[in-house]
């Protein structure tokens, strides 16, 4: 039974349409003009309990929204949707206990107080019995090592910091589902991997299903098996993240340093790499060769190129 | 997987439903407590800023009076004095979050995190500055003390009237927060939730005794007043103290309180609904 | 001058920084409506009681009324906002660049910001005055027209003194953000006369905060009540406050190259 079922889902925004100037502003004060925006359009998926999916587009794209509309903040304008069995724009209780958002650079936690205070809140908000509280609490605190962190006032505490205790407070109620948007936005790189790190361990101990929003290849890399690609609102692709380099950059790169000075950058289908391997280093006299997989940015630019429903 | 296992365990487990809100509450009300202490001299600030209000009322007033024969409205200085001393004490217990606040909330993103709680916010902000109350009363007592040496308060109290006082102000303070936090949602519709606010304020200032005791307004606004809301978040609870009330209008007094809080609740519950719906369907 | 040219010219960039907001003109002209509308019915209020308040009448009430609105729209228009700027600089440390500037800092520091929306209140109020002088009709001569916006200027000088001293107190306690509550509170003292304040409060708001010289004096000029030794002592104590001011902004300006180098 999955857990999350998508099927059709559509958001149409109505945005009010104004030129700059002042006769312009003047005629908008009194006649509005509408323009639809199609933020998603028709997008179906199915996610099964425990998988970790990266929803992958470039901005505006539409993922954030698909998103918001998972978590309940948002509601459709046309399609299903159904998480954990409910309809998140209803928003029941019993929903929302099981499921948490966590979005990039927004704070929820006290700005003034120790995160351990807010922590404090969040039991009562959760109704969490607090033996059962304390325990999840230093659990996770534990595995993100943020037990110096979490007794100084919020606002001491650096980006990536207050990150790391931001996501802990989202999910000392053990959550079933995760939300996470842009949740490495803005951090360094030993941040990033560290919260990446962490994500993957709660998934793995809680059995937890995780759906994060990214623009950063390396989060989906080390995160995600699955991969779903949205672009102008629609799926462009749904799947292993390895079938996704195989569908749209099915090549690889051969880069070799002649003896005699020259550079050959050659590319060509996988399945023929080995082959022009060879041939080249018997038909030349090679003396440094690079066999790559075209970066993964690229494919997926590709994939932003191309435009075309998977 | 044990861990698994374990936290199915705790998945299952909850609170009761009531203990819970109580439990909510008292956490809430110790977390704005520890954060009132840290922000001490902007509060003292404040404090003296907000003094300043009733201090040019209760002087005006006994200067006229004064002029006028010694008393105005049968009201005499020592009653103005009185007045505006418990004034004070009633306008701490009346400040809660604003239609200001709410457009900050906005704007930093955070309404959405609140809509995804399975709490509903108004009792985070009814706790958060009920909460407050308290270190506030603490700091109002020399203050309080200083304006009656300043200014010679005549009291007219029962033991009765202390009592009902004491349930009023907390009245007060739920009328208060619930018709702000009505005006506060007008803001999930308009951009001009400040100018909305400030039409209230003026109401407010006229029509709940908060410029002067209600006594001395024009018959017209008095009438005004009583079927509105604003008398009960100053005029009753500061004059149940020292107007000398019987005790059949001191009870009233609590049930109207009482009544104006029900409406209010079933509004913000009807209102809510329908404000979150269109919220969600633009969203931040 | 150059101080007035550069005046101008951060005039002229608030402006049109400003007039981008056009929304901002109906939100500051509802405000000045809201507040002049209740100042007047106060007014109305306490002359339902009464037909004097410590020997002013409705329509002198009426121009102090003004006056009151006038100033605090000077104050929220250009003194408030480049103090308020000050405050911020000082806490987040971004003094410096201001600093490095061939002009003098104090005057940079006090003209650089101008919400020019809420002049309308400056406008609002002088209709006020208007209205209230004419009521009053204690014969307006030139002199009286000349001693009114002089006094008016005099008193303005006086608040942005004020505030000038209280900012820079920033250099030393950094939390000062509760300045605004506390000003809009205690202006309002400026409404009624300040002889009907005891002793302490009226001395206090003569000379700690100069409500009484700014507020009252130039509404004495329009409603006949104006002595020359209160002009005396006007000027003088502006004199005063405003070399202690300067005193006071290089000491502490002083005090915050020193500690941030």
């Amino acid at each position: 039974m999955p857990l999350v079922e998508v099927s059709g889902l559509t958001k149409v925004f109505r945005v009010p349409e104004r030129e700059a100037g002042m006769r312009a502003a003047t005629r908008s004060l009194f006649r509005r003009q509408w323009r639809e925006v199609r933020a998603v359009d028709g997008i179906s998926f199915a996610i099964e309990p425990g998988e970790v999916v990266g929803f992958l587009g470039p901005n505006g794209a539409g993922k954030t929204t698909t998103l918001k509309m998972l978590s309940g903040l948002l509601y459709p304008t046309g399609g299903e949707l159904r998480v954990l069995g409910h309809v998140p724009s209803g928003r029941e209780r019993e929903y929302l206990r099981r499921m948490t958002l966590v979005m990039g650079n927004r704070n929820q936690l006290q700005w003034d107080l120790p995160a351990l205070d807010s922590f404090e809140l969040n039991r009562a908000i959760y109704r969490l019995p607090r033996d059962d509280f304390a325990r999840t609490r230093d659990e996770l605190i534990d595995l993100l090592d943020i037990g110096d962190l979490v007794r100084k006032p919020v606002r001491q505490l650096s980006l990536g910091e207050r990150m790391k205790v931001e996501v802990v407070g989202s999910l000392l109620h053990l959550p079933q589902v995760l939300f996470l948007d842009e949740p490495t936005i803005g951090l360094d790189v030993t941040m990033q991997k560290r919260i990446r790190a962490f994500v993957a361990d709660y998934n793995a101990r809680y059995g937890a299903t995780v759906l994060l929003t990214s623009h950063y290849m390396a989060d989906v890399e080390a995160l995600c098996r699955r991969v779903i690609v949205i672009h102008h609102g629609q799926l462009l692709f749904d799947g292993a993240l390895a079938a996704l380099t195989h569908r749209f950059a099915p090549q690889k790169t051969i880069e070799a340093v002649l003896a005699d000075g020259e550079t050959i950058r050659l590319s060509v289908p996988k399945e023929e790499a080995s082959a022009a391997t060879a041939r080249l280093l018997a038909e030349h006299e090679v003396l440094d060769l690079t066999v790559e997989e075209p970066p993964i940015e690229d494919v997926i630019e590709r994939v932003f190129a191309s435009g075309a429903p998977a | 997987m044990s861990a698994t296992g374990a936290a199915a365990g705790r998945l299952e487990r909850r609170e009761g439903r009531v203990r819970s809100l109580a439990d909510y509450y008292a956490t809430t009300m110790r977390t704005t407590i520890q954060r009132n202490f840290q922000y001490r001299a902007a509060t003292y600030g404040y404090t003296i800023g907000m003094v300043a209000e009733p201090t040019i009322y209760l002087v005006v007033w006994s200067t006229i009076a004064r002029g006028e024969g010694g008393s105005i409205g049968g009201l005499d200085p020592g009653h103005f004095a009185a007045y505006y001393i418990v004034w004070t004490l009633v306008r701490i217990m009346n400040i809660t979050f604003t239609p200001y606040g709410w457009e900050w909330r906005i704007r930093e993103g955070q309404l959405s995190g609140w809509l995804l709680k399975p709490i509903h916010p108004i009792h985070y902000d009814i706790a958060w500055f009920a909460g407050q109350k308290l270190p506030w009363l603490v700091m109002y007592v020399p203050i309080g003390v200083g304006l009656s040496l300043a200014f010679h308060p005549v009291f007219h109290t029962s033991p009765l009237s202390v009592v009902v006082f004491l349930v009023a102000i907390w009245g007060a303070y739920l009328v208060r927060s619930i018709g702000l936090w009505l005006l506060g949602m007008c803001t999930f519709w308009t951009t001009r939730g400040s100018a909305i606010f400030e039409t209230y304020l003026l109401a407010e200032l006229l029509l709940s005794g908060r410029l002067l005791p209600l006594q001395l307004m024009p018959h017209w606004s008095q009438t005004l007043a009583a079927v509105l809301p604003f008398k009960w978040t100053f005029y009753f609870p500061i004059e149940a103290l020292i107007g000398g009330y019987s005790t059949g209008t001191l009870l009233r007094g609590l049930g109207f309180q009482l009544l104006w809080i029900a409406a209010g609740a079933l509004t913000v519950k009807v209102f809510w609904r329908v404000s979150v719906r269109h919220y969600s369907a633009v969203g931040n | 001058m150059n101080t007035l040219r550069l005046a101008f010219v951060f005039l002229r960039l608030g402006a049109l920084n400003e007039l981008q907001y056009r929304a901002n003109f109906f939100v500051a002209a509802f405000q000045a409506l809201l507040s002049v509308g209740v100042g007047i019915v106060v007014l109305l209020l306490v002359y339902s009681h009464t037909t004097s308040l410590n020997g002013w009448s409705e329509s002198e009430l009426l121009v102090v009324l003004g006056v009151q609105l006038l100033l605090g729209g000077i104050v929220t228009t250009a003194i408030q906002p480049n103090m308020q700027q000050l405050t911020d600089d000082v806490q987040q440390g971004k003094l410096d660049f201001l600093l490095t500037k061939p002009e003098d800092a104090q005057m940079l520091v006090s003209l650089r910001v101008v919400q020019i929306w809420q002049s309308v209140d400056v406008l609002s109020g002088a209709i006020v005055v208007a209205v209230g002088a004419a009521r009053v009709g204690a014969g307006l001569g030139v002199v009286q027209a000349l001693a009114f916006v002089g006094l008016l200027l005099l008193g303005a000088f006086l608040l942005y003194c004020f505030w000038l001293i209280l900012a820079t107190g920033s250099f030393w306690i950094i939390d000062m953000w509760f300045l605004a509550n506390l000003w809009d509170g205690v202006f309002q003292t400026g409404r009624w006369p300040i002889g009907i304040y005891p002793g302490w409060l009226r001395y206090s708001m003569t000379y700690l905060i100069p409500i009484g010289f700014a507020v009252t004096v130039p509404a004495q000029a329009l409603t006949g009540r104006l002595q020359w030794s209160t002009v005396g002592l006007a000027v003088g104590f502006a004199v005063v406050l405003g070399a202690f001011t300067r005193w006071f902004w290089r000491f502490g300006l002083r005090r915050y190259a020193g500690a941030s180098a």
